[in-house]
């Protein structure tokens, strides 16, 4: 395939001239990923938007970095004109959950910070809306940080039906019918296992 | 001619017969499974011709059909519908996450087994079950209602103070209306 | 004199919602002045719980993201791990996949025009569109054994090969629905009270719609051509020959339009899939799915499904099961935020029409 990436070298140099402490990779055709400070972030959307033409929020995600004790942040820009989708991340501090909005560049960015904030605990200061969203009721840890235990959570506050043990490992019975082992890599993932 | 238990019985095969052939079901799709009801109710399957039919609202209704996993939020408005409609009220479990969690037992959002809640009188297995399968859970649950023991709503009565415990062991803030009988 | 202000909650119990979600309207009269949907009724937590699966396992769970037209999500999470792992895919894949892709969009418009004609009263067409699909369905029911969640595209190709006379049995099926089409144009498209209920309500403001974030068919509808399969070509998308349409209007109509052109185009596309499809292997085998460790990496790869952009953020950190990941459907800004400011201004009875025409599926929203 004919490889012509003269809008992406051309986006990289701008981001760079502009942001120069940004760690800035080409990941492949049409895919920037730009490392930033979390500081820069506001600034550095603000800009794609109005002078790169980044105008689509398409995604704002969030990942939780437990062992780096952090939350990283990533907003997927995306550029019409340019056809390029531009990565930005940034990390924060676990125990301090706290970043800004960026409501006021795209109104739709409310809606992903609510859910963020309901499923991570991310407060964003600016963002009045950061109500009950897709939870009710949820006094637990948010649910989707990694120290959160589903099957815990589950087994302690959901009545389990007996005798779902036995269906689930269906692979006994075929292994007893075939005469093979099951691999211990794969008993790990028995239901058995996980009591 | 008859003494009156006789004539009460002869009255109950009577009304259980008029009651099996016009099950209004809630349009109420509370799961994944809403998806296979437009076929079964429309010009392929036809589930009218065993005299299911949708109705709008819960008052009028007979059947409030569980179409997947409830999450807990839908529980809750769940149980208000059920408690809105008006006896003799039958409920269909449909899929396999209304009877054991199926997909979704370790999920800290929906509830594994219906029947601690609500009074489920026909269960329908599958994921998804096919409009044959609804129609077959149907024709079980008219089934039952001829020989009248889809007694789903007597049972709730009955035992409304474990049904309740259930339910407000799930849904932390219990700000609903008590049910008025 | 200003009006007295009512409440009135749309759903989750309504027969003209699309789903299990709500909408809170204040009223004055007829009109809505505020409007606010509450979602979360069909959490799964999928998210959640595919960082307890392991890669192959997620594929069950992915594609129950979105009832209507599950196929899209399965690519996604299978380019996705496609291309972190850096794997080949084979040539008859793509095309088999962009044929099954092709066939879940045709479905989910005939279910879409059965919501959308029946929220305008015209009862007819669900019988007639519902049923239609079904034939599609029939054909995933042969090729994947499933009518509805078919788990058939997943890393590495598809599961299983076509049945012998399959392609047939397509091309005749489009035929039947390419004879149908022009009595849905008399049944719904051409009808007066279509058009009245459908011209000029629910319009999105075309120099705002990007930033708004809106995508595929409602994007379409301002007048502004843009389709992932054109901008970023995935499968084999760039070697087959079909048209973006366009409508002018932002409208409900317009919507409808571009729904209407795409099924022509969806069809055109099918019969090109199954003229140009090669022979050769199908799946590209991953190692033993209980010992599948996908390198650390991430990616973020889009789909376009019947209702636009289908986005997967995906980050692996080298081990048996996914790390994150993060779904972008289309209905997350269409059915939250864009909804909520359309909506104002609209009569109630206008709300259900708009959603169906927005194609507002909550289990996307909440996942």
């Amino acid at each position: 395939m004919n490889k012509n990436l003269y809008n992406e070298n051309q986006t990289i140099e701008e981001i760079k001239n502009t942001f120069h402490t940004a760690e800035i990779k080409l990941q492949r055709e049409s895919r920037i990923i730009v490392k930033l400070r979390s500081d820069l972030i506001p600034p550095f959307l603000s800009y794609a938007k109005n002078y790169l033409a980044f105008n689509h929020l398409a995604h704002f995600s969030c990942v939780d970095w437990i062992e780096d004790n952090e939350f990283e942040l990533v907003y997927l820009l995306y550029s019409y004109e340019k056809n390029i989708v531009v990565i930005a991340k940034t990390r924060i501090s676990r125990d301090k959950a706290e970043f800004v909005t960026i409501k006021h560049l795209w109104r739709q960015a409310e809606t992903y910070e609510r859910e963020i904030h309901e499923m991570f605990g991310i407060n964003f200061t600016g963002n009045d809306r950061l109500n009950e969203f897709i939870l009710e009721d949820w006094d637990d840890i948010p649910p989707m940080r990694r120290d959160f235990n589903t099957i815990q959570f589950a087994k302690d506050n959901f009545y389990t039906r007996p005798g779902r043990e036995d269906a689930q490992d269906v692979r006994e019975t075929i292994t007893k019918k075939s005469g093979e082992k099951i691999p211990d890599f794969a008993k790990e993932f028995s239901v058995r296992n996980l009591k | 001619m008859f003494n009156d238990k006789e004539a009460s019985k002869i009255v109950d095969i009577i009304k259980n017969f008029a009651r099996k052939h016009s099950l209004w079901v809630v349009a109420y799709g509370t799961g994944c499974g809403a998806i296979e009801l437009p076929p079964t109710m429309t010009s392929r399957y036809d589930a009218e011709r065993f005299g299911i039919r949708g109705s709008a609202t819960p008052r009028q209704a007979d059947v409030l059909l569980i179409t997947g996993y409830l999450s807990v939020k839908t529980l809750k408005r769940v149980i208000r519908t059920y408690e809105q409609m008006q006896e003799p009220k039958y409920v269909i479990g449909f899929g396999s996450c209304t009877i054991n969690g199926g997909m979704y037992w370790d999920s800290y959002n929906t509830i594994k087994a219906l029947d601690r809640y609500l009074p489920v009188d026909v269960y329908i297995n599958g994921c998804m079950p096919r409009p044959e399968a609804v129609i077959s859970g149907f024709i079980k649950l008219q089934q039952l209602i001829s020989e009248g023991k889809a007694d789903g709503a007597k049972r709730y009565r009955e035992n409304l103070e474990w049904y309740r415990e259930n339910q407000r062991k799930v849904i932390k803030n219990w700000r609903m209306p008590e049910y008025n009988w | 004199m200003r009006e007295k202000e009512t409440t009135l909650y749309f759903g989750p119990q309504h027969p003209g919602i699309t789903g299990n979600m709500m909408v809170k309207l204040k009223v004055a009269g007829d009109t809505i002045v505020k409007a606010e949907t509450h979602v979360g009724y069909l959490h799964r937590a999928f998210e959640k719980l595919m960082e307890q699966r392991t890669w192959m396992q997620s594929f069950p769970i992915v594609c129950r993201i979105c009832v209507p037209e599950p196929d899209p999500n399965e690519e996604n999470l299978a380019r996705a791990v496609e291309e972190i792992e850096g794997r080949e895919v084979p040539e008859r894949a793509k095309y088999i996949r962009v044929m099954v892709l092709e066939l879940s969009r045709l479905a989910a418009y005939f279910l879409w025009m059965g919501g959308q004609a029946g929220t305008a009263g015209l009862y007819t067409v669900p019988q007639w569109s519902v049923g239609d699909r079904d034939y599609i369905l029939d054909l995933f029911e042969e090729l994947t054994g499933g009518r509805i969640y078919h788990m058939y595209i997943w890393a590495g190709g598809v599961r299983r090969d076509l049945p012998g006379g399959f392609p047939d049995k397509v091309l005749r099926t489009m035929d039947y629905i390419e004879s149908r089409l022009p009595e849905y144009d008399k049944l719904m498209f051409e009808n007066a009270i279509f058009q009245k209920r459908a011209k000029g309500i629910g319009v999105i403001d075309k120099d705002k719609a990007m930033e708004w974030g809106v995508v595929g068919p409602p994007l379409r509808g301002c007048g502004i051509q843009h389709d992932v399969r054109k901008d970023e070509p995935y499968e084999v998308y760039d070697k087959l020959d079909f048209v973006v349409p366009t409508y002018e209007g932002g409208d409900i109509w317009a919507r409808a339009m571009v729904r209407r052109k795409e099924m022509e185009q969806s069809i055109s596309i099918i019969r090109q899939v199954i003229e140009k499809m090669p022979g050769g292997e199908y799946y590209n085998k991953v190692p033993n799915p209980l010992n599948w460790y996908v390198p650390p990496g991430e990616t973020y790869v889009k789909t376009e499904s019947a209702r636009g952009e289908f986005g997967y953020y995906v980050v692996s950190d080298g081990s048996l099961k996914p790390r994150r990941i993060h779904v972008r459907g289309p209905a997350y800004v269409h059915g939250v935020s864009l909804l909520e400011n359309i909506l104002v201004g609209a009569n109630i009875s206008d709300v259900a029409m708009i959603m169906n025409s927005l194609g507002v599926c909550p289990p996307e929203i909440e996942r």
